[in-house]
């Protein structure tokens, strides 16, 4: 059979993983964080996606489709907070947040 | 092992991993969300060769229609200072501790890697190549009729949540 083994969507799926999660903690840049979960979220969605194939029910499938939309909803919302804190701070750096301990 | 299927396959993690590397890669966010649209068209090629098209469609008109806007309204609002050379457009963004977030990552994949390849996964025995779309459509109206509402409904809160905590308070 010509398909693709499961364990390359997998190994796709690790490489975006572990990107995003590097983005996270190397940028200082709020907007790009958040890519990076995006990155991070996708990475897990593809895992969905590629163990649902030939399922007959779809499962995997359904469940990536609910996981899109939640992931609009926080992309939405984390904007809309960003662009709050940076009306107030006139900066979005992560950084810029310390707790008076 | 040459099929075309698995050529495409080639090509898509290139494309794929190549530019979610360069977002790692870049301090610029423009090029950054640039970047990521490209990983956003692989992703969906992925999605395609995992016969799931509706996924693709979906997630093609979702993140490079809807969020990729998103995020570039956000960078365009929140511009913070010009570069160190000068130059008009150059978004540049701070960086710190490099060698431990590679270093982490590179552990991160290593590992999720190994593990994956000890598992051994049950499989479906033949995969179904056809256009999934009255499936799903049937599902959703079916069995996951009110988790479909319920979603619905959440993301009407959420959006309209978002134009409120977004409107200018003062």
């Amino acid at each position: 059979m010509n398909e693709i083994p499961l364990i390359f969507f997998l190994w796709v799926g690790a490489f975006l993983f572990a990107t995003g999660l590097s983005i996270i903690l190397i940028k200082r840049n709020v907007i790009f964080v958040l890519m990076g979960v995006e990155l991070m979220l996708n990475a897990a969605n593809l895992n969905l996606i590629a163990f649902s194939r030939g399922d007959e029910q779809n499962q995997g499938l359904m469940m990536g489709l609910f996981v899109l939309v939640i992931g609009v909803c926080e992309m939405s919302i984390a904007l809309a907070i960003i662009l709050q804190v940076y009306r107030r701070f006139k900066k979005i750096d992560i950084d810029q947040f310390q707790s008076r301990n | 092992m040459n099929s075309p299927l698995m050529i495409g396959f080639l090509a898509l993690t290139m494309l794929t991993c190549g530019s979610a590397f360069f977002m790692l890669w870049t301090k610029n966010v423009l090029h950054a969300a640039l970047a990521m649209f490209m990983t956003m068209l692989g992703l969906a090629g992925f999605y395609v060769l995992a016969f799931a098209d509706v996924m693709a469609v979906s997630h093609l008109m979702i993140y490079v229609g809807g969020v990729l806007i998103l995020i570039l309204f956000g960078i365009m609002m929140t511009g913070q200072r010009t570069s160190k050379t000068g130059e008009m457009n150059e978004l540049f963004t701070e960086q710190k501790g490099r060698f431990w977030s590679f270093t982490i990552g590179i552990t991160v994949f290593l590992g999720l890697s190994w593990l994956l390849e000890q598992q051994h996964f049950y499989t479906f025995a033949d995969i179904d190549q056809h256009s999934k779309l009255g499936q799903v459509g049937l599902s959703f109206m079916l069995e996951y009729s009110f988790p479909f509402e319920l979603t619905g409904i959440f993301l009407l809160i959420a959006l309209v949540g978002a134009t409120y905590i977004a409107k200018n308070h003062e």
